[in-house]
């Protein structure tokens, strides 16, 4: 009975193994048959929601520390990369390790505070903090052009050798960028979850004194903790800098950005391995959707609504200002009804099927 | 051999004082019974000795080591690790992994953790639980499982508290038996329980606490005995 278990065990995740690599496979060829920017620009919009999500779920999935001040960290990455790329010419290939170096300060110095609180003394104070950081970008204007931002124009071309490797003026090498990144931080994610460290994360969220009592040095694994997460949130950011080719502090420091990014989580499925993904997958497509008015045109042609109609005109003119409500209460919907975020739901409803066959 | 030293231990919240000027001393090996009516200061005493917070007066010397101070984690890595009153279950992480997580005290491997949580949970009777989540167990194996996971952590003192509150007799002669189990493979324990019949069957000694004072201390028939004692549990409980 073991041995026929464990076979069945190698098999699913032969099989699981298999649809991988297969998925992996397509994205990388997508950009040879894809060729509309706009397309590959969505894709690379859900990789980078989903390097940030899974980002954030190591230190608010795994280890229960939800902070809403990841855009410090975002932040500080990618105002690293640009200010060394435009002031100082250093690729963004090197500025990135600058950058990383700069978030770890950050991050310690945060979670030396921070970590002394529990619970929603840790909230208010992970964005404090973090709005400290975006007061600091927009004053200290010498050094980051404040308020205004920093326009990117210099990204250098990327030369290995005699051989061009590309000259970014194309979305498809961000694309290879984006997907690599967020391979990263799902490759990582599954790293922590299968090591002591995952262990000792979820021990902390789930009775941080039962936890401690049983050997865990509570400080050490939650700056451990936050130390991986503002690493990887450090990429995206610089990431993201280097693909919009600008900064500013009310976008890249924003809390609204730390918002959007536990939100990814939390509607995806806050401390599983896949949940960012489908988060990402979720709110990337609904917000491009939601700012396009997409939904109005969509109701227009499917003949729902004429367009000429007081409603239609009503819809045309307000549909795409309300794209925060609706974007809001979608949210909140989820929140309520799907507790374990799209994927518990997918899951459950997957195990219900399973059992209506058998 | 001492195992542990507590020696004049008060801890005061503002004005109360919830232990207050405690000693005695551990023999290794031993089952010492902790007991006294609520709010009498065991488990404020547990607290300190675990290094949840320091006590405001005295030493705690364990193993010849002075641990005020010292973290409850630190406390653990030298073989002194505690169950709550109030169990504490990993509620969203199975059994095993609770389990686990007790046994990568030792180990940075998660295949000899897991052989280690394994054994344990036999030890304490859950192997038919192993894969359920701790949240979903009732109190009894709730209880169960607190001991399998301090044990897991490879103490050479225990500290159990109150392991058989809210349990039926049989399940409480189950937690009997795995103390004395537990004694029989020589670690140590310090055991705090309101059953007087209970204590005074599993223990070597018994400390006596009221109000934050160590009311005696002795052996079994000793302390069964005592005017203070009877006076302070007709007091209260005691039927
Ligand atoms: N953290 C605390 N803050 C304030 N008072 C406390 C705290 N912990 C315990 N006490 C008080 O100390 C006394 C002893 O409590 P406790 O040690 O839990 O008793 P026991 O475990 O013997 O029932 C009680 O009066 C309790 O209210
Ligand atoms: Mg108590």
């Amino acid at each position: 009975m073991a041995s026929a278990t464990t076979s069945r065990f190698s098999r699913s995740a032969l099989i699981k193994l298999a649809v991988g690599l297969v998925l992996v496979g397509g994205l990388f060829a997508v950009p040879r048959y894809v060729s509309s920017p706009y397309a590959l620009h969505i894709m690379i919009l859900i990789f980078l929601s989903t390097i940030m999500g899974e980002s954030w779920n190591i230190l608010g999935g795994y280890t229960g520390q939800y902070s809403v001040g990841h855009a410090a960290y975002f932040g500080v990455g990618a105002y690293t990369t640009v200010m060394l790329m435009q002031f100082r010419q250093v690729p963004p290939w090197i500025g990135v390790w600058a950058g990383i170096a700069a978030v770890l300060v950050v991050a310690l110095i945060i979670g030396s505070i921070c970590f002394r609180l529990r619970g929603p003394y840790f909230v208010l104070a992970s964005i404090a903090v973090a709005e400290i950081m975006r007061l600091s970008a927009t004053n200290l204007d010498k050094f980051t052009k404040g308020a205004e931002g920093i326009l990117a124009t210099e990204i250098p071309v990327f030369i290995i050798g005699e051989h061009v490797v590309t000259d970014f003026l194309t979305k498809v090498p961000f694309y290879y960028i984006g997907l690599s990144l967020a391979l990263l931080t799902i490759a990582v994610t599954w790293a922590v979850q299968h090591s002591k460290l995952g262990y000792y994360f979820q021990a902390i969220r789930e009775d941080q004194d039962a936890a401690h009592s049983l050997g865990i040095n509570i400080p050490l694994y939650k700056n451990i903790g936050l130390a991986i997460s503002a690493t990887l949130t450090a990429l995206a950011g610089s990431f993201y800098a280097i693909y919009v080719g600008f900064v500013d502090p009310s976008t890249v420091l924003s809390l609204d950005l730390s918002v959007q990014i536990v939100l990814v989580c939390i509607i995806g499925g806050i401390g599983t391995i896949y949940g960012p993904v489908v988060g990402a997958l979720a709110l990337v497509p609904l917000s491009e959707a939601l700012r396009s008015n997409a939904i109005a045109e969509g109701l227009f042609k499917s003949g729902i609504v004429d367009p000429a109609s007081a409603t239609g005109t009503f819809l045309k003119e307000n549909l795409a200002h309300a794209h925060v409500l609706i974007y809001g209460i979608l949210v909140v919907l989820v929140i309520l009804f799907m507790p374990e975020g799209l994927l518990g739901f997918l899951r459950k409803l997957g195990a219900r099927l399973k059992q209506g066959r058998a | 051999m001492a195992i542990l030293e507590i020696s004049h231990v008060s801890k005061f919240f503002g004005g109360l004082a919830a232990n207050s000027d405690v000693s005695f001393t551990m023999e290794a090996g031993m089952i010492m019974g902790l007991i006294g009516p609520n709010g009498a200061g065991k488990t404020t005493l547990f607290n300190c000795i675990t290094g949840y917070y320091p006590p405001s007066k005295g030493e705690i010397i364990f193993k010849g080591r002075r641990m005020n101070g010292l973290q409850p984690d630190k406390v653990c890595k030298l073989g002194m690790v505690r169950t709550w009153q109030k169990v504490r279950p990993l509620a969203k992480l199975s059994v095993v992994d609770n389990v686990m997580v007790g046994a990568l005290c030792r180990t940075n491997s998660l295949k000899v953790a897991r052989a280690i949580a394994l054994e344990q949970i036999e030890v304490v009777g859950l192997s038919h639980k192993t894969d359920f989540l701790a949240g979903s167990l009732p109190i009894g194996e709730r209880k169960k499982l607190e001991v399998a996971r301090v044990l897991a952590t490879k103490p050479e003192l225990l500290l159990l508290d109150e392991v058989m509150g809210g349990l039926n007799p049989a399940e409480s002669e189950e937690i009997v038996r795995l103390i004395l189990d537990i004694k029989a493979r020589g670690v140590s324990q310090m055991v705090i329980e309101h059953d007087m019949k209970t204590i005074m069957r599993i223990s070597d000694r018994i400390v006596v606490l009221n109000s934050g004072e160590k009311l005696t201390e002795g052996s079994p028939e000793e302390v069964v005995h005592n005017q203070a004692v009877i006076d302070a549990y007709l007091g209260e409980s005691h039927a």
